[in-house]
């Protein structure tokens, strides 16, 4: 006791206090990063380049296309919410929601039934992409993670890697290399007036329908009982366990409701970008895994805004901060701000935006 | 009354990793008893209880609950068949509030009416657990975490409790209030097996104990006979 009380003060306080050059570095960085930002978009504002319907455009985009991330991004952070892995297979699991929409769509359309049916068809192509997807994710739980459940966290995260690509070549072998048009159905067509601005009606329709996927999947996790059981899981599998929760139906419900989400992601990005490839799903992949860090992995409103966020900053940014430099066509420069944004995140903010909020009040 | 213990261990033998943490332990806990089981930091007391709830699985050896080999079922179904495990430490859903771990231990039944009359009946019980019901439970106290993991196990209608080292880092009088509740607990009819490094309180409340030292059991007997057995007295109540 006295000798504890003898030692007037802690040491390591006063090494805190000094400023570690590192510290000095990264400040720099981080002040130089934002002053170059706010110069870039103040010339680029004045010049007056880009008019307030472009703007909207932009920022409509972002919101259409970030949607689809949120989608995405949901299905990583929940696996990682209850397994702690990462399942580097996602972005393959939406491509193939991808195809299977395309599939759908394109027979319809060969006998004008997607003309003729609009809700019907779209449901069917939604429908049949999640099936498929969430086929495909709670296959490639129960052969290539669950014999790892109990292996070093590295095991798992190579497999994955490994499923990526076994998917990617799959379809490669089935269905070619070319890429393929989705239909373009007569409804998409006319564009939708929103507060006096044009919007295309696929993205009226991709955000909406994403906006109901998502309060839909808040309900599943927040209100049902299976949901409850997936937050159990999250917090302490054996604990779960020993509520008599069964943890491997749990970590199966969650890769068919991630899949399946990814699935419906998968169609959305089809009818965004009006083509199917079997490589499309690697970069919105890994896109939607930053929106999910982003928002704090394991986190399920994270990554619904991590995923918005995201896509608002890659549509508008290149506009915004890269015009103001003089580069040549901007846009093409999308995947840039979007990987930047991740690998700043990870440097800076690593527990994501919300990563922190653990401990909150609840009524 | 039931003549056959309700849950029986017999030559129970668990490694982790190489490392061997229980030799040949057997214990047998009666219908409606309480039984403890004290030792030193990393005799193999948690070890033990962790295996009988099925988080480990033992190597060799058998254990049996209401008549039925458990030994091999999994961790849930354990839970299912009636035995409720209050961990070490309480591990309570911290982002949960105290409603919804109580409900938490609730998960596996569906009778409305008596999942709120049993939780009407624990928070009588625990009274303070009443002020804290809408509270997340990672902000409550020790003692008062205490309370919610047993409330928790007990919302399940266990036929059995496995306590582990429930005054762990709890002041001197939330303590008593621990070992008062396991008694008034076990006076409802709950058998409890009672994991304890506080030996002397542990074996006042107990009918029987067992010390275990190094993975093995090294004494048994009543609990009054174990208090005054000197080996236990300079080992444990010092």
């Amino acid at each position: 006791m006295t000798a504890t009380n003898a030692l007037p003060e802690r040491p390591q306080r006063r090494v805190r206090g000094r400023v570690s050059f590192t510290t000095v570095i990264s400040w720099m960085l981080r002040i130089t990063i934002v002053v170059t930002l706010l110069a870039s978009a103040v010339s680029s504002v004045l010049k007056d380049r880009y008019s307030i319907d472009q703007w909207f455009d932009l920022v409509a985009f972002g919101i259409t296309i970030g949607s689809v991330y949120a989608l995405i991004a949901l299905g990583y952070t929940m696996v990682y919410g209850v397994l702690r892995l990462i399942n580097f297979a996602h972005g393959e699991i939406v491509m193939a929601g991808s195809f299977a929409g395309f599939f759908v769509a394109a027979s319809l359309d060969s006998t004008g039934a997607l003309n003729r049916y609009p809700i019907l068809g779209f449901a069917a192509m939604l429908a049949i992409a999640l099936l498929v997807s969430g086929g495909i994710a709670v296959l490639t739980e129960r052969f290539a993670y669950r014999p790892f459940r109990h292996a070093p966290r590295l095991a798992p995260l190579i497999c994955a890697i490994g499923v990526s690509f076994l998917l990617q070549q799959s379809f490669r072998g089935f269905f070619g290399t070319g890429l393929r048009s989705y239909p373009d159905p007569d409804w998409l067509m006319p564009p939708v007036s929103i507060f006096g601005f044009d919007v295309p009606a696929v993205q009226v329709l991709v955000v909406s329908s994403a906006i109901v996927v998502m309060v839909g999947l808040y309900l599943i996790v927040h209100k049902t009982r299976m949901g409850t059981a997936m937050r159990a899981v999250s917090e302490d599998v054996d604990v779960a366990t020993l509520m008599g929760i069964n943890v491997d139906r749990v970590v199966t419900f969650t890769f068919a409701l991630g899949g399946a989400v990814g699935g419906i992601a998968g169609v959305f990005y089809g009818l965004v970008f009006k083509q199917v490839h079997f490589f499309m799903g690697f970069t919105p992949g890994i896109k939607a895994f930053g929106a999910a860090v982003l928002g704090g992995i394991g986190n399920v409103p994270g990554a619904m805004i991590g995923g918005i966020f995201l896509g608002i900053c890659e549509s508008v940014a290149p506009a915004l901060l890269l015009d103001g430099f003089g580069i040549p066509a901007p846009h093409q420069m999308r995947d840039l701000v979007a990987f930047s944004l991740l690998i700043a995140v990870l440097i800076f903010r690593p527990y994501g935006i919300f990563g922190e909020r653990l401990a909150r009040r609840r009524g | 009354m039931n003549v056959q213990p309700i849950l029986q261990v017999t030559n129970l033998h668990v490694s982790y990793d190489q490392i061997e943490v229980l030799r040949g332990v057997s214990l047998s806990v009666d219908h409606g008893s309480i039984v403890t089981l004290i030792g030193a930091n990393g005799a193999g007391k948690s070890t033990l209880l962790r295996c009988i709830s099925g988080i480990l699985r033992p190597k060799m050896g058998s254990i049996t609950f209401a008549g039925a080999e458990i030994g091999e079922r999994p961790a849930h179904l354990i839970a299912r068949s009636g035995l409720a495990h209050v961990p070490e430490g309480r591990r309570l859903f911290a982002k949960l509030t105290v409603d919804e771990n109580l409900r938490m231990g609730a998960f596996r039944r569906n009778d409305r009416r008596g999942i709120d009359n049993d939780r009407e009946h624990l928070l009588e019980v625990f009274p303070r657990l009443r002020e804290r019901f809408r509270q997340v439970s990672g902000t409550l106290s020790g003692g008062e975490q205490q309370m919610v993991a047993m409330a928790r196990a007990l919302m399940s209608r266990p036929r059995m409790l496995l306590l582990d080292e429930p005054s762990m880092g709890l002041s001197p009088i939330m303590v008593d209030f621990v070992f008062e509740t396991i008694r008034k607990i076990n006076g409802e009819g709950m058998t409890i097996l009672l994991v304890e490094q506080n030996a002397s309180l542990a074996l006042q409340i107990a009918t029987n104990a067992y010390v275990i030292e190094n993975g093995a059991i090294s004494l048994e007997g009543s609990g009054v006979h174990l208090m005054d057995d000197p080996r236990v007295r300079e080992a444990y109540l010092g």
